[in-house]
């Protein structure tokens, strides 16, 4: 019977681990001393990017909590939720921040004396469990903890997944035969094997998930031989894991394709080749270093005549995009970073220009074609127009 | 065919005009004509330096002629120096006829009308003027007698007059008897009228009867007859044209240099040197005014408009004064914190001002809003409350500005804050700009409501240290509540996960209790030490202070509190790091 695939290989045994900084914790106490608790400090001032790692990766900072009066909630929280994910851990059961969230809840009811600890909103929970995972060094996953699916949604010809599930059977799903349904990948996806039925010559990442159902449905798989998903927004933990299985197992070039404004190339584009700040400990595996930026390029607006939107100092939410765009150019490490600078210089074009374009604009150009959007994506991957 | 043109009398516009003039409604004829006479007794003993003694009755005498009124008594008794008995009928019964008009003083009235207007309400809704009793010093006897307006001629008719035996030496006495409807609460209510005035007149002792309810007196708290500074001369570059040549007229035949100098204030040499400099010839100021044409005054007047002249001076506006009004807000009720700020006086649009403000907390006071509703506004434009249509006035837009939030009180975005505060603001200057002849708004324009936005942030800094003060204790008694809460979960859960004998779990908690023991015992102390500190500088002011009432001591412990702030923020500080610290993660995007 063939083991379940892991996440990654690591030898942290964690129950291990937490009880030793429990144990610490006691003697402290035994002695009268205030214990400390450790964790990494997730943020962009603790955050290093590295081209060649191609990730960002934490840096040396710390976060030490020492028990006072002002702490003391948190450390009960903390050691009471970790008591629960340990739990976890030796069941096998698995489940979401909202239902742990739930859990501790049911926890707290069942024994009265718990009553301080109830959180009031699953923020509070939330928190904790970040803490938590922050000062072990793991995945939340690694925890037992999974987030809902959310974005990913696939297309394909070609590909055929695989997953070897816990109790030794194996499942596999052909794409080809979804015909316009998306395959959805779960957010654990590097436990999924990857293989292709014929060459496949790239990947398309879209922001908009609309916009990618729509090109498939007007053909675009059937004449590519290409993978094609979603990213819905923001891409989550399972879609930056999953573009990453197909980059690394496919071995194939992937592209993003989505609005030229600061908020996609900062937000969705850089957290889906280099990672988040807020996830330092988990991008070597949910990042996708090799990604690039298709579009829409600045000289994309000048040579398809596209329609952009003016962004105004005077409108709240584009001065924050601009002023983050400003902020990020010069203390994120992944915009700094040598190899970047033409992502720098559109940030910096786009606080020039004062403009943003949307990635649906390119439906403009000829719009009786309805394959002209996929012609532009093609020739735009066929003559090297990406960053 | 053309209509015929007519002449009609001030006193016809007025009389049919009434609601301009502040009885556009029952509610408002009372409170205005109350207002009005006790305007004019507290100017007369202003005048003549008497501590004012207002006695005031408001009593219903049945209905009104009008549908849905009452028949409304409205008494004013005074100790002022009394009106000659040949003066009553203009006092009374003549419009504009003002011992005050346009004379650039912070007098409560200006202009000669409410009290005329008084009457005429008096007179169409009860057939009847006003009814006065009146004896000055000189006089043996006082006169009493009936003034009505005769409206075609803008002219006062006595009636009835009679000569009687009166009690004190000086002093008038008015009683209308008139349509109207008596609200006692509120913003337009008689009381809120009567506690305004009382706040910002620290010298008056008032007394009161209103309706059934029992009476009052309300002590004065000053013995000082406020002095009313000398008025001053206009300031050239607040006039207009028209109002410059008319202003000329009254010089008669001196020379155009000569009514410069003498006409206005902050026009001397250097002044003439200028206006010469930006355009009056010369040979202009050795002319006699009265041969300038008015081409020439125009010439003149638009050089004077270029030329950069000296501030008007703030010596002609007064101040109640940050003692007096914290006295003065005590007689309102049982204070629990008040915060005072007396501005010095500036210039705002070229004319002086001084704003005021009170800020105050109550334990005690009849109908005073609690935390979810606003804050009762009292404005006061020269010491008068001003009662009606808030929203436009200078002092509610300062208010409104002003991030109160900041200071520790609730606020929605662009409103008045909440909680159970009193906010008193008062403005005074010799020339308020009125939105108004009822003189119920101030005009707002940029500059007066930045000044009163200054005098407010002021105020509040003082109140905030004070809020933050109170927060720091209960959150220090919130600690203390988390150290009992949590401590013993902490270590049960602890002990859970290792798998710990019951003796280790029992060391480990004697541990956890020192350790949290020592953490709220100093957090006790310094809360004690901030209390002892705060008391000290408390006796040490009184000691210095011989003068020091109530609301004397009431301030310094407002700044004591502050001082003693500095003590427990180290520790604060300290945790407050740990504590930012703990909330730098970035929230998860998923």
């Amino acid at each position: 019977m063939a083991n379940p695939a892991t996440l990654r290989k690591s030898d942290k045994d964690i129950p291990k681990i937490a009880q030793k900084i429990c144990d610490d914790m006691l003697k402290d106490l035994e002695h009268a001393k205030r214990p400390i608790l450790e964790a990494v400090k997730c943020s962009l001032d603790n955050s290093l990017y590295d081209s060649k790692v191609g990730y960002l990766t934490p840096g040396k900072k710390m976060v030490a909590t020492e028990l006072n009066v002002s702490s003391v909630q948190k450390m009960a929280r903390t050691v009471f939720f970790l008591d629960i994910l340990l739990n976890n851990i030796k069941t096998g059961a698995v489940n979401t921040k909202r239902e742990l969230y739930y859990m501790a809840k049911g926890f707290v009811k069942s024994d009265p004396h718990y009553k301080p600890l109830d959180f009031d909103d699953q923020n509070e929970s939330d928190a904790i469990i970040q803490f938590i995972c922050d000062m072990l060094t793991v995945y939340r996953e690694e925890m037992n903890c999974f987030a809902n699916d959310r974005g990913g949604q696939t297309y394909s010809k070609q590909l055929v997944v695989t997953e070897h599930l816990p109790d030794g059977t194996r499942a596999e799903v052909d794409l080809g035969s979804l015909g316009t349904t998306p395959f959805q990948p779960k957010n654990k996806p590097q436990v999924f094997k990857l293989k292709s039925k014929g060459k496949i010559d790239f990947c398309l990442v879209i922001e908009s998930e609309g916009t990618a159902n729509t090109l498939v449905s007007n053909g675009f798989t059937k004449r590519h031989k290409c993978i094609m998903v979603g990213a819905q927004g923001v891409p989550s933990n399972g879609v930056r894991g999953w573009v990453r299985t197909i980059q690394d197992q496919l071995k194939i070039p992937c592209y993003f394709y989505g609005d030229l404004d600061a908020y996609t190339l900062q937000n969705i584009y850089r957290t889906l080749k280099a990672g988040s700040a807020a996830s330092l400990i988990r991008n070597s595996e949910f990042s996708a270093p090799e990604v690039k930026f298709l579009g829409v390029l600045p000289e994309d607006v000048k040579k398809y005549d596209l329609h952009c939107y003016p962004v105004s100092e005077k409108n709240p939410a584009d001065a924050r995009s601009l002023k983050k765009a400003r902020d990020v150019l010069q203390n994120d490490p992944f915009f700094q970073d040598k190899r970047n600078k033409k992502l720098a210089d559109i940030l910096n074009w786009l606080l020039k220009n004062k403009v943003r374009c949307e990635q649906q604009s390119i439906f403009s150009v000829n719009p009786k074609d309805p394959t002209m959007p996929e012609k532009i994506i093609v020739e735009k991957i066929k003559h090297g127009s990406f960053v | 065919m053309a209509s015929k043109i007519t002449q009609h009398s001030t006193a016809e516009y007025f009389a049919k005009n009434l609601q301009q003039v502040g009885f556009s409604s029952p509610v408002k004829a009372v409170l205005t004509t109350l207002k009005e006479s006790v305007d004019n007794s507290l100017d007369a003993c202003e005048e003549a330096g008497i501590l004012p003694e207002l006695e005031v009755v408001v009593r219903r005498l049945g209905n009104g002629s009008a549908k849905n009124t009452e028949l409304v008594e409205v008494i004013v008794d005074d100790n002022g120096p009394g009106i000659d008995a040949d003066d009553l009928a203009s006092v009374f019964g003549e419009y504009l006829s003002s011992s005050k008009f346009g004379r650039g003083r912070c007098s409560r009235g200006q202009q000669g009308i409410g009290i005329s207007a008084a009457t005429t309400w008096a007179q169409l809704t009860n057939a009847a003027g006003v009814k006065v009793t009146s004896k000055t010093k000189a006089m043996r006897k006082a006169v009493k007698a009936q003034i009505d307006v005769d409206i075609k001629a803008n002219k006062g008719l006595v009636k009835n007059k009679e000569t009687i035996d009166w009690d004190r030496p000086h002093g008038t006495r008015v009683q209308f008897c008139i349509d109207g409807r008596v609200q006692l609460n509120g913003d337009g209510g008689i009381l809120t009228y009567l506690e305004g005035t009382t706040l910002v007149n620290p010298h008056l002792t008032l007394k009161y009867k209103l309706l059934d309810n029992e009476a009052v007196e309300v002590k004065r708290v000053s013995d000082a007859v406020p002095e009313v500074p000398p008025p001053t001369l206009p300031h050239p570059h607040t006039m207009k044209l028209g109002e410059f040549m008319t202003h000329a007229h009254l010089f008669g035949k001196v020379t155009l240099d000569n009514f410069l100098r003498k006409g206005f204030s902050r026009v001397a040499d250097e002044a003439i040197k200028g206006f010469v400099q930006h355009g009056m010839p010369k040979s202009f100021l050795h002319k006699a005014l009265t041969t300038v044409s008015e081409a020439e005054f125009k010439t003149a007047f638009q050089a004077i408009q270029s030329t950069e002249l000296q501030n008007p001076s703030t010596r002609s506006v007064m101040i109640v004064g940050e003692e007096a009004l914290s006295k003065s807000i005590q007689r309102l009720g049982e204070v629990d914190f008040f915060s005072v700020v007396a501005r010095k006086p500036r210039i705002c649009d070229f004319k002086p001002v001084a704003v005021e403000v009170a800020i105050a907390r109550f334990i005690k006071k009849p109908n005073l809003s609690d935390e979810a509703e606003q804050i009762q506004l009292l404005r006061f434009a020269n010491r008068v409350p001003l009662q009606f249509d808030k929203a436009a006035c200078a002092i509610t837009q300062a208010v409104e500005s002003v991030n109160w939030r900041a200071y520790g009180l609730q606020q929605s975005k662009d409103s008045l804050p909440l909680g159970p505060y009193v906010f008193a603001i008062s403005v005074v200057s010799p020339f308020i700009k009125f939105k108004n002849a009822s003189k119920e708004t101030i005009d707002a324009s940029d500059e007066l409501v930045e000044e009163i936005r200054r005098a407010l942030m002021q105020a509040g800094q003082k109140l905030s240290r004070h809020i933050k003060r109170e927060v720091r204790a209960a959150d220090l008694e919130r600690k203390l509540q988390h150290i009992e809460k949590f401590g013993p979960i902490l270590v049960e859960a602890l002990g859970k996960i290792v798998n710990a004998p019951k003796a280790r779990v029992k060391r480990a908690e004697d541990g956890l209790a020192k350790l949290l023991g020592r953490d709220s015992r100093d957090a006790e102390k310094e809360l004690a030490e901030a209390e002892t500190q705060l008391e000290k500088v408390k006796a040490k002011q009184k000691g210095t202070s011989s003068d020091d009432g109530e609301g004397g001591g009431e301030e310094v412990a407002i700044e004591a509190a502050s001082a003693s702030d500095e003590a427990p923020i180290g520790a604060d500080e300290r945790r407050g790091q740990l504590e930012m610290e703990f909330k730098v993660e970035e929230p998860e995007e998923v």
